[in-house]
């Protein structure tokens, strides 16, 4: 018997991200199989270790099963949300990961709000004058933004604000050892902060001016507009009332897709500016070649963005009820 | 033989269509100024980019007989950036065609059979565009190991599922379409369906999605070899970047930096116009927006 | 160092007092009376003399050291600056401890140890929380504790400490390899307060004592902990050390404050703090303006030194290096390469001088033994094979060969060289090699792997996945453990031996070598044991890097250089004797 109606909908995109998470659990147990030679050797550089230590580590990491039995044993430690243990710092995998959350948090969330903002107003000009010069400038700006990679903008940004004008910070999230408390830290934090939230913000930013403003110039060619307009409405309010809160839709939606594409941007920029974010972890646990650590962050980053499309299809469900029949069928 | 001509004539068409965007000419133009520099490298005032120079000219900035100064084994940049784009090019239509390969083959399967082959090998492309890009390109490169082979793959693992979507929208569109309904009725096999009919009419879509693959792969080259997961024993512009970074004489020569980030983004940027303009162009009517 | 100097001059002055003793036989007559005066004067002249000596060799000694004569200020705060990927993320005893770069001089600010390697020139052993020791036959040890060490939290340092220790640190992380006090199951016993007596597996020698480089762990914390110490966080990092840990944030830095109860007196400095700096260039622009004092490791690279250079407030300390490169040969693999004859011609293909000249700008020195010129069991005498293209040539044509389709390329000598990715110096120094060589005919491709995948392949020869591998290491001046390298599979030195060398004479030289109780005959064993490896090549020792460390001189003075520069795992002096000018 289908499942009807809202309830029925979001069942099913649960359903099919449930599926995802797990095919990625799987995709990422192989992967790490992969590798050349035995890891446990790797994590030793030194050859003082012995026949016996090697084998204590070997059970400690559970490799000495068969590939089966690893796999069982990998399922069964995850849904106890045990991520293994990492080679480079020797705790939970988990736990290492958590203590990065946050830091991420705080430059993502700043860098999305304040691209998602700009973005939409500039795509929502370039869409309303299209095919003016500042239309011309917004496009052509928006495009060239989106083509320099984060880390070359952010090497660039240090270069000139950090190194030669000595304005800003050469990375890190806070002034080390400073003592700050309270409202000096945050505005310790604050000026940490400028130079990575610009480079990610500077790439996102083209993204949503191109969407917003394509979704624009679909909504401006429909009848409601041109009514609108018949009506002898001011120009500003049909782009208030009418234009844009049509146009942003389509934007809600790229923003959960954006996700897996904004988590590009936090590792290039992290790493640039040694920000203690999971980007940064990401880079330190490819130079040290800890795979337990780049196989947690995989997933943890797979998962947040298949997780960020569950939330986004069901608000768009929620608000759009024509989408639950065209997406049902 | 005529259909060759068809064809010809049909791209040329196209061609002459991309002049009249102004972003489709500039892009073209930069697809051809890195084109012609990779062909001719040797001809650039270079020298082997690879190869040492004497202690006396260890990172000295620009001048007249290294037009972008030195690095710190005294080796040309200016080489190195010209013999960079061999790189890039190489990696960015290997990338290319190993996705279009893919690609094209799971659309123009589960389009044109359909079916359960098609809810399979969807399931499985809605899956790859699912994961998070750069971190399953650094997870692959760092199991793989260093070399740009393994960059080339690891683009195409990650571009593959956005090629085959497209195909397999276009084979649907086109297979409700007269003139395969008429073929089918004559006998035609599915392989000359695919080869003959399907085939000639995707190509132009796939062009505009290969553009974009070779910024992919651009990027990738750059981004993955600025991570350290790179080859050092090729000179590219990831690689000159991230000597450069871990050098720590990327204040003291920031001659050594510019270049490889202006050629990247210059690359990128041009091929992103050169996109921008294929899709434009492919839209209905804009031959009549045009006024041609 | 103070304590030093003080039983410096005790000793002179009690020479002197001896000498006047000895000097006078018992008066009988009044002239003898007279005479005797008149000496006891001359005496009494010589012993001001003598005085006014003492002082000045003091004054002399104590500018030598770099203390002046007058009281040293206390306070200041000290900023170090470490790459990003060399930090601490967490307070773990792990191996992290030995194999970071900011963990490895990390630790022995916040722990003392039994004893300490002491600076340059003499790195002698100087007691530390243990006052003195004894063994026999260098397996079984008894240390003797100071009495008035306490912990951070304020508990004694006991030889229940040290005995928990010697037992399980071994274990806490298997990645964290000690030789030295892997002992005899029970053996540990704890004879009094502040004694402690341990049997080892096998002897160590007596060259230097048991328990190199261990932190001494508070057992009252730790011991909850013995199965799993890794399980412990260790987030208030108690030691008994002169520095106490006051703020730790992961991955950014480690803020350090003075032990005002420090059994040695409290170091100069207030406060340390360890930053990390994202990138190579972030570090160097802090030090010019001043945020950081002194990079914490290894020091800049040789490109940035002459930014340094003049600077005011500035001083670049340029000191030998601690690392030694080499090559090392694969000798399992059927290639040319087991013919002595193709190893020494590539040692006399290098021209290490250029490398030296190209990859360091002239900052380092070339090498020829895994022990340093400047430690005393050098051998002196070992083949230098230096640069020499015609006799390269030579050899490679007297031994048969030839390039016979004329391609400049030598038939059969195509090896593959073998670096890690993300060794900057190594890659440069392996380019130039492969340059030079070309030049005698030997066809070198680099293949540049990451490191766990360098060291995995060349810690197994056997697996025939390397030829020519570019290596390094640090041996220390205790460099023991470097030989294993050489030790052959047959004499158990599987996992070490990188060049699958085997020489029955070498294994037999080592053994007695480790045992050996004799100073003298220790060395001749060393002596020995370095020219069979430099006349039969297993590993082609090359340079050894200069440090070069730019630091400060504005608020501070008395950084302590030991070979490998002013900080480093053999070298915490600098933070003990560092103090405001």
């Amino acid at each position: 018997m289908p499942l009807k109606g809202f309830a029925g909908f979001a069942t099913r995109k649960a359903l099919a991200a449930v599926t995802t998470i797990f095919a990625i659990i799987c995709l990422n147990f192989l992967i790490f199989r992969l590798l050349p030679g035995d890891p446990i050797r790797m994590m030793f550089r030194d050859p003082r270790v012995s026949a016996e230590q090697l084998q204590l580590m070997t059970e400690k990491f559970g490799l000495d099963k068969p590939l089966w039995g690893q796999f069982l044993a990998y399922l069964q430690a995850l849904f106890q949300g045990d991520l293994g243990i990492s080679f480079w710092q020797k705790r939970a995998v988990l736990e290492v990961i958590a203590d990065r959350i946050p830091q991420t948090l705080l430059l993502v969330v700043t860098a999305l709000t304040i691209a998602i903002i700009l973005g939409i107003l500039l795509g929502a000009i370039s869409g309303w004058k299209s095919g003016t010069r500042l239309d011309t400038f917004i496009l052509t700006a928006s495009l060239s933004m989106y083509s320099i990679p984060a880390f070359s903008l952010g090497i660039i940004l240090m270069l000139i604000f950090a190194f030669y004008l000595s304005i800003f910070p050469l990375g890190g999230i806070s002034t080390p050892a400073s003592g700050f408390t309270g409202l000096g830290y945050w505005r310790d934090v604050l000026w940490h902060m400028f130079l990575p939230t610009i480079s990610i913000v500077f790439w996102y930013i083209g993204e949503y001016v191109l969407l917003t403003r394509s979704s624009m110039l679909d909504t401006l060619d429909q009848d409601y507009i041109t009514t609108a307009r018949a009506k002898g409405l001011k120009e500003f309010a049909i782009l208030r009332n009418h234009a844009l809160r049509n146009a942003l839709l389509p934007v809600v939606t790229a923003t959960g897709i954006n996700l897996a594409f904004a988590v590009a941007g936090i590792i290039e920029v992290e790493t640039v500016f040694s920000w203690p974010g999971i980007g940064r972890l990401v880079y330190d646990a490819v130079m040290k070649r800890d795979y337990p650590l780049l196989q947690g962050t995989f997933l943890v980053f797979a998962v947040a963005v298949v997780l960020a499309n569950l939330v986004v299809d069901l608000i768009y469900g929620f608000i759009d009820p024509r989408i639950k029949v065209g997406k049902a069928e | 033989m005529s259909t060759v001509r068809r064809r010809l004539t049909e791209a040329w068409g196209f061609f002459q269509l991309l002049l009249t965007h102004r972003m489709g000419v500039l892009g073209l133009s930069v697809f051809a100024l890195f084109a012609i520099i990779a062909l001719f490298a040797p001809f650039l005032h270079t020298v082997d980019p690879g190869k040492s120079g004497v202690v006396e000219n260890i990172l000295i900035p620009p001048n007249s007989q290294f037009w972008l100064g030195t690095d710190d084994l005294a080796r040309d940049i200016w080489s190195q950036v010209i013999y960079g784009s061999r790189i890039s090019l190489l990696i960015g239509f290997l990338a290319t065609i190993l996705t279009i390969f893919v690609g094209s083959l799971v659309g123009l399967i589960s389009g044109f059979y359909g079916g359960k082959i098609e809810e399979v090998l969807m399931r499985i492309t809605d899956f790859f565009m699912m994961l998070p890009q750069l971190p399953l390109m650094i997870v692959l490169a760092a199991v793989l190991g260093p070399s740009i082979w393994n960059i080339v793959f690891v683009v195409s693992i990650v571009s593959w599922p956005f090629a085959a979507r497209i195909v397999r929208s276009q084979v649907l569109s086109l297979k409700e379409r007269a003139f395969v309904e008429a073929s089918r009725c004559i006998g035609a096999s599915d392989s000359f369906l695919i080869f003959s009919e399907i085939m000639p009419n995707v190509v132009p879509l796939m062009f505009a999605e290969a553009v974009l693959i070779v910024t992919e792969a651009v990027y990738a080259e750059a981004v993955l070899s600025f991570l350290g997961l790179g080859d050092p024993t090729t000179v590219s512009w990831g690689m000159m970047l991230h000597f450069a970074f871990e050098s720590g004489a990327m204040v003291k020569a920031p001659w050594w930096v510019v270049p490889p980030i202006v050629s990247i983004v210059v690359l990128i940027l041009g091929f992103t116009f050169l996109g921008t303009a294929v899709s434009d162009v492919l839209k209905p009517g804009y031959k009549e927006k045009r006024g041609l | 160092m103070r304590t030093k100097k003080g039983l410096l001059s005790l000793l002179v002055v009690a020479l002197l007092a001896l000498s006047l003793v000895t000097a006078c036989p018992a008066p009988t007559t009044t002239e003898e009376v007279e005479q005797l005066n008149a000496t006891i004067a001359d005496l009494e002249a010589q012993l001001a003399a003598a005085n006014a000596t003492i002082v000045d060799l003091e004054a002399q000694l104590a500018a030598a050291m770099g203390e002046p004569a007058e009281e040293i200020a206390y306070g200041g705060r000290l900023d170090v600056g470490f790459t990003a990927g060399e930090g601490l993320e967490t307070l773990l005893c792990d191996s992290n401890w030995q194999y970071t770069e900011m963990g490895c001089v990390f630790w022995p600010l916040v722990y003392d140890q039994l004893w300490i390697m002491g600076p340059a020139p003499d790195y002698e052993v100087l007691p530390m929380l243990a006052t003195s020791w004894e063994t026999e036959d260098g397996i079984t040890w008894t240390f003797y504790l100071r009495e008035d060490a306490v912990f951070h939290d304020g508990v004694p340092v006991t030889a229940e400490d040290v005995a928990f220790t010697i037992e399980n640190l071994p274990n806490a992380d298997p990645a964290w390899a000690f030789t030295d006090i892997i002992t005899e199951p029970g053996s540990v016993k704890v004879i009094d307060d502040y004694t402690v007596e341990f049997t080892l597996e096998q002897s160590i020698g007596t060259r230097w004592p048991a328990a190199y480089w261990a932190p001494i762990l508070p057992k009252h914390i730790w011991e909850p902990y013995t199965d799993d110490m890794l399980s412990f966080s260790n987030d208030e990092a108690i030691g008994s050390g002169p520095y106490k840990l006051k703020e730790f944030k992961a991955a950014q830095y480690v803020w350090f404050e003075a032990n005002e109860d420090y059994w040695g007196g409290r170091p100069y400095l207030d406060e340390v703090v360890f930053r990390t700096y994202g990138s190579e260039d972030a570090q160097y622009m802090a030090l010019k303006s001043g945020e950081a004092d002194m990079i914490g490791y290894l020091g800049c690279s040789a490109v940035a030194a002459e930014d340094f250079i003049g600077l005011e407030d500035m001083e670049v300390i340029v000191s030998p290096g601690i690392g030694l490169q080499w090559l090392s040969f694969n000798l399992y693999k059927d290639t040319p390469l087991q013919d002595l004859e193709v190893r020494k011609a590539i040692m006399y293909g290098i021209d290490r001088d250029r490398v030296i000249e190209m990859a360091f700008l002239g900052y380092a020195q070339t090498a020829d033994s895994f022990i340093y010129p400047e430690v005393a069991e050098h051998n002196p005498n070992l083949p230098q094979y230096a640069y020499d293209v015609d006799l390269a040539n030579e050899i490679l044509d007297n031994a048969g060969y030839l390039d016979s389709d004329g391609d400049g390329m030598r038939d059969d000598l195509t090896f593959e060289l073998l670096a890690p990715s993300d060794w900057t110096d190594e890659l440069k120094a392996a380019t130039l090699i492969k340059e030079q060589l070309a030049e005698i005919g030997i066809d070198i491709s680099l293949t540049v792997l990451d490191l766990d995948t360098y060291y995995e392949y060349i810690y197994t020869p056997e697996e025939e996945e390397y030829e020519i591998a570019i290596a390094t290491e640090e041996p220390g001046p205790h460099g023991e453990w470097m030989w294993e390298f050489c030790r052959s599979y047959e004499a158990g030195g599987e996992g070490w031996n990188t060049a699958y060398w085997a020489n029955p004479d070498f294994d037999e030289a080592l053994d007695a070598m480790l045992a050996e109780v004799d100073v003298e005959q220790r060395t001749a064993y060393l002596y020995e044991m370095q020219m069979l490896m430099a006349e039969d090549l297993p590993y082609g020792v090359l340079y050894r890097p200069d440090l070069i460390n730019p630091v400060r001189t504005d608020e501070f003075e008395g950084y302590v250089e030991t070979m490998g520069g002013i900080s480093t795992w053999i070298n915490p002096w600098t933070y003990f004797e560092l103090h405001l000018k």
